[in-house]
């Protein structure tokens, strides 16, 4: 009976023991693949690098060997035609095209939204023959602030760059600026190199026209 | 469980109704308290707001809604608390028991891109500052402030020539007044100028016969800013406002000259003359009041230090003991919160 009890008591202890080392094979596999997550996320999360001048910096270089400069300058410029709001100005001098963009940084809460500032950036476009390269910098940030008719409009006219370092105090809106800021450079870049494989310029879709049912025609 | 399918579904119709609208629903407003410190020890300095002395008192809950679809918008902001009600506005049934006071409430089409047309009820084109305290630096007002209109009912129509010149003219009701008892009696305009980036100028008149009024009122008034630098910011607010028929009137100017040490913290400068014009026998009056602020920014909150100097050509404040006096101070902190 003894025996039979010892016995017991071991299973249960080596259940115990085998099932504790289950879970915590079940656990480190669970943060194995938790930080395997993370580093894809971290991976994922679009960065803004420094340039020489110690600037934030987006940059890429975009290989399209079966077109000309002259083609993807065609193909660049009727995209920026096609974009409605916020329009970017560009100017051209030789290969090297510029142009200033904003971005909207909304705070949104579920349904409700309100913008609660602007990054304003320069933009640099460079085109070779097989391959084209653009970069966004100089970034800004502009506040926004509720004006007397309930509109939000810039606070100022001249913004704080995004590289200046705010005290402790607005560390985290800063901070949470400049992950949407390269978020939405990721996201117009992604969209410009989208744009710029296609090989006919884009055009505004206009609405098909919808087909006339006629009742009184008698051949029905 | 219940509560689980409650919130999906409340999470379902709102994620469809946010999916049906051309562009999510603006929602945005502010929050103010304060503490004053009359150094008479008697709430001298009349301007509107942080009137009350030695008290922790309530500014007022302001709540913004904005929408737009396609070229259609509207604005709603509704303010609860004694800076938006009786401390600025009557009712519009002309009593003082409201509960809730209207900042904006108007709808607005775009024609084009140039020109726009506006009816409600709006913030008044007229003057610096402005009844919300996020739209101010100071937390105490001028006198032109307290002396001008806050807000109109109107419809205007507004003209963008280019993106440095604008004009706006508009028929408006009586000042402050939620409908107009004389009918539809003022006429406005307003000239907007931006001659180089940082710099705007606004030329503005309005003019009417005021329900009651001795006669027409016509107020002339140039508000203009230049951010100098990305530290520094000029302001500069002149007006005269003369009724017909000896029905009195003001005069004034302010300068506002703004310094940001960092991006959390800047100091600001009010100097301000402002002149009561007398009727009938009685003669001119005049105050020199010189204020100045602090903001310490907090991510949406906003300290406001404040000590404020008033110096009047008569003696129109008291001092501890009631006696009159000719000059008045005082020292405040407001915080500001703004969503």
């Amino acid at each position: 009976m003894k025996l039979c009890m010892a016995c017991l008591w071991c299973f249960v202890g080596f259940s115990g023991a085998f099932a504790q080392d289950q879970q915590g094979l079940q656990k480190s596999e669970q943060k194995v693949l938790q930080k395997q997550n993370e580093q894809q996320t971290q991976k994922e999360e679009p960065l803004l690098s420094f340039d020489e001048r110690g600037k934030y910096i987006y940059y890429e270089v975009v290989s399209r060997k079966d077109k000309t400069a002259e083609e993807l300058k065609q193909c660049a410029k009727a995209y920026f035609k096609s974009l409605v709001a916020p329009k970017i100005q560009l100017s051209a001098q030789d290969s090297l095209w510029t142009g200033k963009g904003k971005l909207i940084i909304n705070k949104t809460a579920f349904v409700l939204t309100r913008p609660s500032g602007e990054v304003r950036y320069q933009l640099y476009l460079d085109f070779k023959d097989g391959k084209y390269r653009f970069w966004l910098t100089d970034f800004s940030f502009i506040p926004y602030q509720r004006d007397r008719y309930g509109n939000f409009v810039p606070a100022t006219p001249i913004g704080t760059p995004l590289e200046q370092k705010p005290g402790k105090l607005n560390a985290a809106e800063w901070e949470s600026y400049l992950k949407v800021t390269a978020k939405e450079a990721k996201l117009f870049a992604d969209k410009f190199k989208r744009a710029m494989l296609l090989d006919e310029a884009i055009t505004v879709p206009t609405a098909k026209a919808v087909p006339v049912q006629r009742t009184k025609d008698q051949k029905w | 469980m219940k509560l689980r399918s409650i919130f999906t579904t409340a999470s379902l119709s709102f994620a469809s109704f946010s999916y049906a609208q051309e562009a999510p629903l603006q929602i945005s407003g502010s929050v103010d308290t304060y503490y004053k410190y009359d150094f008479a020890k008697q709430p001298n300095i009349g301007t509107s707001f942080a009137g009350d002395q030695n008290s922790i008192s309530l500014g007022m809950i302001d709540l913004a809604l904005k929408k737009t679809t396609g070229k259609a918008s509207f604005v709603g902001e509704l303010s609860f608390g004694p800076r938006g009600q009786y401390q600025s506005l009557i009712n519009g049934d002309g009593t003082d028991d409201n509960s809730f006071h209207i900042q904006n409430l108007y709808a607005a089409y775009a024609f084009t891109d140039k020109f726009t047309v506006t009816a409600g009820y709006m913030g008044t084109f007229i003057g610096y500052e402005v009844i919300s305290p996020t739209g101010n630096y100071n937390y105490s007002t001028s006198y032109l402030f307290t002396s001008g209109p806050f807000q109109n009912a109107g419809i205007k129509g507004s003209y963008a020539f280019s993106s440095k010149v604008s004009l706006m003219l508009g028929l408006f009701n009586d000042w402050n007044v939620y409908k107009d008892l004389n009918g539809v009696s003022h006429v406005g305009g307003q000239l907007t100028v931006s001659p180089v980036e940082g710099w705007t100028a606004y030329l503005n008149v309005l003019s009417g016969k005021s329900a009651g009024a001795p006669g027409t009122g016509t107020i002339l008034d140039l508000t203009t800013s230049y951010q100098v630098t990305e530290k520094v910011k000029l302001g500069l607010n002149a007006a005269d406002y003369s009724v017909t028929h000896d029905g009195g009137g003001y005069s004034g100017g302010a300068l506002y000259a703004q310094n940001a040490f960092t991006s959390a913290f800047s100091l600001g400068l009010r100097g301000e003359y402002f002149n009561w014009k007398g009727t009938g026998e009685d003669s001119d009056e005049n105050i020199l009041a010189v204020t100045l602020s602090a903001n310490v920014k907090a991510g949406g909150l906003t300290f406001i230090p404040e000590v404020r100097f008033d110096d009047g050509s008569s003696a129109m404040f008291v001092k501890k003991n009631l006696n009159p006096s000719k000059n008045a101070s005082q020292f405040s902190l407001a915080a500001v919160y703004a969503f």
